[in-house]
C-alpha cells in the first residue's frame, strides 16, 4: 500500500510541527521582561528603631524589658492580584530567615520574575507550614540552629525572640519568647499526646502596589515588636515566665498577637 | 627487521630515561589528587575550606607527618621535640586528657613550662566551624589582620607561642627542609620542594579538617542501627527540652548534629568581669560589645567525656561537676546570655536521677571509631624512615 504524496507530505509536515513545538516548550521565558521585588525587613519598638540590649521598653502589661536578638522565618509570601489571581513566591525554595544580628538576612532579593499587574495586598506565613517544616531540611547555619526538638514536634522554631525583663521580684530575668509547634500533654511535661501547628497567616495592611514591565519594587516589612505583647492579649512575662516552648497556652496567645505585628513601611 | 630493532631500542631507552627520572625530586609531577569530604547524615554541607588551600590527598598525607613530627618545633634534640600531637591526642578527641602524665589535670603548658592561657578545645569537626576558632573566636575569616583567619594560622602561632612550641618559624622550616623525604612530599602537595611555613600550615590544616566524628552511639541510633537504653533516651529528652536540662539551644541535637553552634555565650560562671577579674581573652575583647563580657565558645559535646577539664579555664574536672553547675550553681550578671533563663533559680534543678540520665545521654556522643581511626593516628615512620 502506497500513501499518496500529498498525504505523506502532510504527515511529515505535521511531525515536524510537533517536534518544533515540543522543543519550544523547553525554551525559557522571555528574559527581556523582568519584574522583581525585593523584600527588606526592619524592627521597631513603639515606632522607633530597635535598640538591642538596653532596658528602655515597657510593654502593655507594664513589664520593663529589653530585646537581645530576634530570629524568625517567613514563608509562602503571596501576592494578591486585583484580577483575583495570586502569585506564590518560589514555594519550597524561599523560606526566608531573618536575624537581627545578621544584616545580610534583612534583605530578600526575590529570585522570581514576578508577573506585571496591580496587586491588592501581600500575605505570608509566619513560621513554616507543617508540609514544609521538616527536621533536617536546613543543615547549614544559621537556619539549622533554629531546629525545634523532635520530641517537641520537630521542624524549626518559627521565631526566637530573646530578651530580659524586670520581674515582679525586681530581678532582671531572661525570657525566651520562642514560637513553634506546640504540644498537648497528657501529663506535663513527660507524656505528649499530640502537636499543634502554630504557624499563622499574616495579611499585610496597606500593601497594595503595581508592578509595570521591567520594574523592581522594594517592599520594607516591619516587625512592630511591642505588638507581640499587646493585642488582642496582654502578655505579661511575670505570668508566663522565661520559656514557653512547652507551654501551648502561652504560644497560642502569642500567635494570636502576631497577626498585627507586621506592617509595611514603604513600597518604592 | 632492523627497523623493529630500532623501535625497540628507542622505546627501551625512553623507558630507562623515565624510570631514572622517578627518583629525581625535580621531576615529580605536581598533580595532587583532590580530597572530597563525605558529608555525614544531617551535617552541614557548607565547609570552611579556604579557597587558597583546597584539600588534597597529598596535602593531608604531608599534614599527618608534620602533625606528629616533633621536629616541627625547629629542634632536633630528643628532649626538646614538640609537635601538635604532644598535646592533641587522638584518644582524647585531640585534647590532652585529664589524666595526662605531664599536663596534670589536663592543664597544658609550653615547652618552657609556661601555662597555656585557656584549656584546650576539642579538635574535631572543625571543617564545619565558620564562627571563629579559639575560646573567644579570635581567629575568624573576616579578621582585618589576615594573619589570624583560619586553622592555617593556628599552626604558625603554635610554633612561635611561648606557651606552646616557643620556637621560630625559620628554624622550623629549616629543620623540616633538611629531613630527607619531606621536600618530595612538599613538591607533591604544593608544587615546590622548598619548605615554607605557609605550606606547613596548609598541610596540617588539611589534615585537621579530616577529623570528622560522626559515628557515635547516638549517630547510630539516629540512623536506626541500634536502640538507646531507657536512661539514655530520658537523658535525650532532658537535653532537648526547656523544662529539662535545656542544653540544645547552644549545644545542638538532632537538628544540629555538630552538638555546638560554635557561638559564644556568657553561661553564668561568674559575676565580675572587669578590673582584677578581667579576662583579656573573653569574647568582649574581640567584639567590644559589653554583652560579650565573660562569653566563650560553646564546645561540641561529641566525645566530651574525654575532654576534661571543662570550661575555658578548666574549673570543672568532671562531667558530674558540669551537670551540677548547670543544675544548681549558675551566677547572675547583667551579661548573662538570655538563653540561660533558669538563672534566677540558680539552674535547671535536675534531680540525681535526671542528672544520671543526662550524663548517660551525653556519653552516647562518644565516637570510638573516630578515637581509634588509624587515618588520624601517627604514621608508622616519618619521611626519613625514622
Amino acid at each position: 500500500m502506497k500513501l499518496p504524496k500529498n498525504i505523506l507530505f502532510l504527515i511529515i509536515a505535521s511531525s515536524l510541527m510537533i517536534m518544533v513545538n515540543s522543543c519550544k516548550k523547553e525554551e525559557p521565558v522571555d528574559e527581556q521582561e523582568k519584574q522583581k521585588i525585593i523584600l527588606s525587613f526592619g524592627f521597631l519598638v513603639d515606632g522607633q528603631d530597635l535598640q538591642t540590649d538596653t532596658m528602655i521598653y515597657t510593654n502593655e502589661a507594664g513589664n520593663h524589658y529589653l530585646i537581645n536578638e530576634i530570629q524568625f522565618f517567613i514563608s509562602d509570601v503571596t501576592l494578591h492580584n486585583s484580577n483575583g489571581s495570586t502569585y506564590l513566591i518560589d514555594e519550597w525554595k524561599d523560606i526566608h530567615y531573618v536575624e537581627t544580628d545578621i544584616p545580610t538576612t534583612w534583605t530578600w532579593d526575590v529570585f522570581d520574575n514576578i508577573p506585571t499587574g496591580n496587586y491588592n495586598s501581600i500575605s505570608f506565613t509566619f513560621g513554616i507550614n507543617e508540609e514544609k517544616n521538616q527536621t533536617l531540611m536546613f543543615v547549614n547555619p544559621p537556619e539549622s540552629f533554629m531546629f525545634w526538638p523532635i520530641n517537641l514536634g520537630g521542624g524549626y522554631h518559627y521565631m526566637k525572640l530573646n530578651g530580659k525583663w524586670l520581674d515582679k521580684n525586681q530581678q532582671i530575668s531572661p525570657f525566651d519568647f520562642h514560637l513553634g509547634i506546640g504540644q498537648i500533654y497528657y501529663s506535663y511535661p513527660d507524656s505528649i499526646t499530640g502537636f499543634v501547628q502554630n504557624y499563622f497567616n499574616v495579611e499585610l495592611p496597606n500593601s497594595a502596589f503595581s508592578l509595570g514591565k521591567n520594574q523592581t519594587k522594594e517592599i520594607k516589612i516591619i516587625m512592630n515588636i511591642e505588638n507581640w505583647f499587646k493585642s488582642p492579649n496582654i502578655y505579661n512575662h511575670d505570668d508566663w515566665g522565661g520559656d514557653i516552648m512547652q507551654n501551648q497556652e502561652a504560644m497560642f496567645l502569642a500567635c494570636e498577637n502576631g497577626h498585627d505585628v507586621f506592617t509595611v513601611r514603604f513600597i518604592y | 627487521m632492523i627497523k623493529y630493532r630500532n623501535i625497540i631500542f628507542i622505546i627501551s631507552f625512553g623507558l630507562l630515561l623515565f624510570s631514572c627520572k622517578k627518583d629525581d625530586p625535580e621531576s615529580i609531577p605536581y598533580q595532587p589528587i583532590p580530597y572530597n569530604i563525605e558529608i555525614p547524615f544531617g551535617f552541614p554541607t557548607n565547609l570552611n575550606i579556604p579557597a587558597d588551600n583546597p584539600m588534597t590527598v597529598e596535602g593531608i598525607e604531608l599534614g599527618r607527618y608534620l602533625f606528629y613530627d616533633g621536629r616541627m618545633s625547629g629542634r632536633t634534640h630528643p628532649d626538646s621535640l614538640m609537635s601538635c600531637a604532644t598535646c592533641h591526642i587522638q584518644a582524647n578527641s585531640f585534647e590532652c586528657g585529664i589524666d595526662h602524665p605531664e599536663y596534670i589535670g589536663g592543664f597544658t603548658h609550653g615547652i618552657t613550662g609556661k601555662p597555656t592561657p585557656h584549656v584546650m578545645l576539642p579538635m574535631i569537626n572543625l571543617v564545619w566551624n565558620s564562627s571563629g576558632y579559639l575560646w573567644n573566636g579570635f581567629i575568624y575569616s573576616e579578621n582585618p589582620d589576615d594573619q589570624y583567619r583560619n586553622i592555617e594560622d593556628l599552626v604558625w602561632m603554635g610554633i612561635v607561642a611561648e606557651h606552646e612550641m616557643n620556637s621560630d618559624t625559620n628554624l622550623a622550616k629549616e629543620v623540616i627542609q633538611n629531613i630527607p623525604g619531606y621536600p618530595e612530599l612538599f613538591k607533591k602537595a604544593f608544587g615546590s620542594e622548598t619548605v615554607t611555613v605557609k605550606n606547613m600550615s596548609r598541610a596540617i590544616a588539611q589534615f585537621i579538617r579530616t577529623f570528622i566524628s560522626a559515628n557515635s552511639k547516638f549517630d547510630k541510633y539516629l540512623r536506626g542501627e541500634l536502640q538507646l537504653s531507657q536512661s539514655e533516651l530520658n537523658g535525650f529528652v532532658l537535653f532537648t527540652t526547656e523544662e529539662g536540662a535545656d542544653c540544645f539551644h547552644c549545644h545542638g541535637g538532632y537538628g544540629n548534629p555538630l552538638f555546638t553552634t560554635h557561638l559564644y555565650y556568657n553561661n553564668g560562671k561568674d559575676s565580675l568581669f572587669t578590673g582584677p577579674y578581667e579576662d583579656t581573652r573573653d569574647r568582649y575583647h574581640i567584639t567590644g560589645d559589653p554583652m560579650d563580657y565573660g562569653a566563650y565558645k560553646a564546645t561540641t559535646l561529641r566525645n566530651i567525656e574525654l575532654t576534661g577539664p571543662y570550661m575555658h579555664d578548666g574549673r570543672f574536672a568532671t562531667l558530674n561537676d558540669v551537670i551540677d553547675f548547670y543544675s544548681h550553681h549558675l551566677v547572675w550578671s547583667p551579661y548573662i546570655n538570655p538563653l540561660m533563663h533558669h538563672i534566677n533559680n540558680g539552674g535547671v534543678q535536675l534531680t540525681p536521677n535526671e542528672k544520671a540520665n543526662l550524663k548517660a545521654f551525653i556519653q552516647t556522643l562518644r565516637d570510638n571509631e573516630f578515637l581509634t581511626n588509624p587515618d588520624f593516628g601517627p604514621p608508622d615512620k616519618f619521611p626519613d624512615g625514622k
